[in-house]
């Protein structure tokens, strides 16, 4: 065997010992776990086991047609409508999946960042929660032209979550808190203040929801606009979702703040020694964290016409952290993951209308962090060489960056 | 070494699981003439749909009740049925729109939390039919409301409550002050004084005054909360001894309130039969203020799906239609004198008639 052969098959043991490789996985064998509990619970199924060795057929093709059933409504909820009449209506699932998607990124790269630093932030909840309090108010409560309106509200939104995440920084620079017990506790009493705020008309209540919990819709000069026209509820959510990735991308990768986040991550003690304020490093790390989680909370506060609830929340701040992980806390695996998990939830509907519950869904997450978690586990499972400590592979692509190059 | 044995005997475990349970002939592919006949469910090309609540299916209140239409319609009509569950206000427009994709004949949507996105639907969809339960139509002519003049039965509940009580003090409160919730305690209330102006006896209602439209409430629809049991708790210390919790599923926190409490108190259910869909609180159930959503779903699609014409006219469930109605009092009928029944009868029938207003 060559040199050259050598170094390529090393490079593609790199490649399947790698993070990308085993992430695939995770999520392939996601779905594996997902189809075997929607078989479980299918009846016909398990009526044929009844007479499995007279005719084994029988189970296999029920098996085969709910697995098939469930996971093609999902692509129909999800990705493209082959039924509907129209191409208008066909194409919705895919915008419905883009924002749904949205928030996820958003709040997805907030978690990410805080990873990152070695921080575990659980409160992207109440974060989530004080940045639609802020936006809220700002897009119910106050007077403004269009656009300007839109701008200041969202601004007021990443604001209110960036106060509770710099606070939680603060605390635990402070006194040495724990910031999971801190951010856990927040979202305890943001969700109360928030319905707090809501049941009173002179704060943020309706003056027609006759004692629900619930705020008047944002006025219409600061909703995001819709993307496509009114046939999608598709709006303006999505593009600052993306350019914040792109935010997200260089801070973390190419300053000089997200250069010192890294280094606390790596090492607290080190970085101290370096000359780095570890303390201020803990309170902007939460405080961006929480910005990232305001857009989300942007996003929702802003993207519907139907005032926000206790309920608005919709869990995003806890599937955030599912979000950073599989995305590995970086700025496109993230964009990735906040879509997949966004086809989820867009999704949901269509199994649910077919009788499948919903929850599978939930499994099929829970299942991929479970994976990702576990990298002896994936590597064990599709027998993967062991995690390479060479460099073939940016050698190789180093020399044919080189190559491709003017010289 | 180790675990490939662990995983053999796994393996072996399973297959002996499946060769003990596998064995049973299979059916015959094609059934005979007569069991087709007898067997076979009619069936209908007519597809009837309903999105819940926040809440599931399960919640032995107005989600259930709806429910149970929907699935009596499917075994007795032979219609087909999909449904969905929503589990935040975020899933209620997916949820419609995910019928409406379905080509839903009809979908109905269940409680007044909807009522904005059914009218969004509504309006975005106007050759589909939609049912909105305790919600209303904006001007939309493809949606039929079906509310309850829920303050009808709840006003013979609180007279008979107030009758029953021997502290002469009885309690209510809900799970939010919403219209479709009040409605029950406004009834209760006037009915509980009724039954004060009529025989001269002091009789308080606490938790809920119909006057300042003031009251307790648990914020949410959550089963059994401990709010819940904090708020029943209080209303006995109050000296209540007949609880009327209108908030769903909220019988396990009254009973539990009672229990440690150690006071002979009982409770009034709310939307079913509560003694009798929930049998382990039969003993503490007086009655129950029906609200007979399950009859109206199955009603809605019994005409539709044999032809009858849509209408965006309002369904009212009142006494005279049955409706609403208070269930029978089972383990209580001795309980309760020949005259509080009799008097309960006249209300009734002065409620049909319009000369009582269970409002006043």
């Amino acid at each position: 065997m060559s040199e050259k052969d050598e170094r390529f098959s090393q490079a593609i043991k790199e490649i399947l010992s790698g993070g990308f490789t085993r992430t695939i996985l995770a999520v392939f064998l996601g779905f594996l776990v997902g189809a075997i509990f929607m078989i479980g619970s299918n009846k016909e199924f398990l009526e044929s086991l009844g007479y499995f060795f007279s005719r084994p057929g029988d189970a296999f093709a029920a098996a085969w047609n709910v697995v098939s059933a469930g996971y093609g409504a999902l692509i129909k909820g999800a990705i493209y409508n082959a039924d509907a009449d129209t191409l208008e209506k066909a194409l919705r699932p895919i915008t419905e999946t883009l924002r749904l998607g949205a928030p996820l990124i958003a709040a997805g790269l907030g978690i990410g960042l805080a990873f990152r630093v070695g921080l575990f932030n659980i409160g992207g909840t109440g974060q989530l929660i004080f940045g639609m309090i802020f936006a809220t108010w700002i897009a119910t409560r106050v007077e403004l032209p269009f656009v300007i309106h839109t701008i200041v509200a969202m601004a007021a939104g990443i604001l209110g979550a960036t106060l509770l995440g710099a606070l939680v920084g603060y605390l635990k620079a402070r006194t040495g808190a724990h910031e999971v017990i801190l951010t856990i506790m927040l979202n305890y009493i943001a969700l109360s203040f928030f319905t707090f705020l809501m049941r009173d008309p002179n704060l943020l209540q309706a003056s027609d929801s006759v004692g629900n919990p619930k705020a008047d819709p944002p006025a219409e000069t600061a909703m995001l606009g819709k993307l496509f026209g009114d046939a999608y509820a598709l709006h303006w959510g999505l593009v600052i979702s993306l350019a914040a990735v792109i935010l997200y991308w260089w801070l973390m990768e190419r300053s000089t703040i997200g250069f010192r986040l890294r280094m606390v991550g790596f090492n607290p003690d080190a970085a101290k020694t370096a000359g780095i304020s570890v303390n201020r490093t803990y309170i902007i790390a939460m405080g961006l964290s929480a910005a990232f989680v305001g857009v989300a909370a942007g996003n929702q506060a802003l993207g519907v016409d139907i005032g926000v609830s206790p309920s608005t929340h919709a869990n995003i701040g806890f599937d955030a952290i599912t979000v950073a992980l599989l995305g590995g806390s970086s700025a496109p695996g993230i964009l990735l993951a906040g879509l997949l998990f966004g086809a989820f939830k867009a999704g949901a509907p269509s199994m649910q209308v077919i009788g499948i519950s919903p929850e599978v869904l939930g499994i099929v997450q829970g299942a991929i962090v479970l994976f990702i978690a576990a990298p002896p586990l994936i590597r064990a499972i599709f027998r993967l060489p062991k995690p390479q400590t060479t460099n073939a592979l940016g050698a190789i692509s180093a020399k044919l960056f080189r190559k491709g190059g003017a010289k | 070494m180790k675990l490939k044995n662990a995983s053999a005997a796994f393996a072996l475990l399973g297959a002996s699981a499946l060769v003990l349970t596998g064995c049973a002939a299979a059916p015959e592919a094609e059934p005979t003439a007569s069991e087709t006949e007898t067997s076979a469910a009619p069936t209908l090309d007519y597809l009837a749909c309903a999105v819940s609540d926040e809440g599931s299916w399960n919640d032995k209140s107005f989600n259930e009740s709806v429910y149970d239409g929907l699935m009596k319609a499917q075994t007795e009509l032979g219609v087909q049925v999909a449904e969905a569950e929503s589990n935040s206000a975020e899933d209620f427009a997916p949820n419609l729109q995910a019928m409406v994709d379905q080509a839903c004949d009809i979908t109905f949507a269940v409680g007044f939390n909807l009522v904005a996105d059914v009218n969004a639907a509504a309006a975005a969809n106007p050759e589909v039919q939609f049912v909105t339960i305790d919600g209303w139509s904006e001007g939309n002519a493809n949606l039929k409301p079906v509310t309850y003049a829920m303050n009808q039965s709840s006003y013979l509940a609180g007279y008979l409550a107030a009758a029953y009580s021997t502290t002469k003090v009885v309690g209510t409160y809900g799970g939010l002050q919403i219209p479709a919730v009040t409605d029950f305690m406004d009834g209760f209330y006037y009915g509980a004084m009724a039954y004060a102006a009529e025989t001269g006896t002091d009789v308080k209602v606490v938790g809920w005054d119909a006057k300042a439209q003031a009251g307790q409430f648990i914020g949410n629809f959550t089963p059994n909360s401990g709010e819940s049991k904090a708020i029943a708790a209080a209303l006995i210390n109050d000296g209540a001894d007949v609880i009327f919790p209108v908030g769903g599923d909220q019988f396990g926190a009254v009973s539990e309130a009672i229990k440690e409490a150690g006071v002979e108190a009982v409770m009034i259910g709310v939307d079913k039969d509560i003694a009798l869909t929930s049998p382990e609180y039969a003993s503490m159930v007086l009655t129950s203020a029906e609200k007979r959503m399950t009859n109206a779903v199955y009603d809605i699609i019994a005409d539709l799906s044999a032809g009858g014409t849509f209408s965006g006219d309002a369904y009212v469930g009142t006494l005279a239609n049955g409706g609403t109605g208070l269930s029978p009092l089972y383990e209580f009928e001795s309980k309760v004198s020949d005259e509080v029944k009799a008097r309960l009868a006249e209300l009734e029938a002065g409620i049909i008639s319009g000369e009582i207003d269970p409002l006043k």
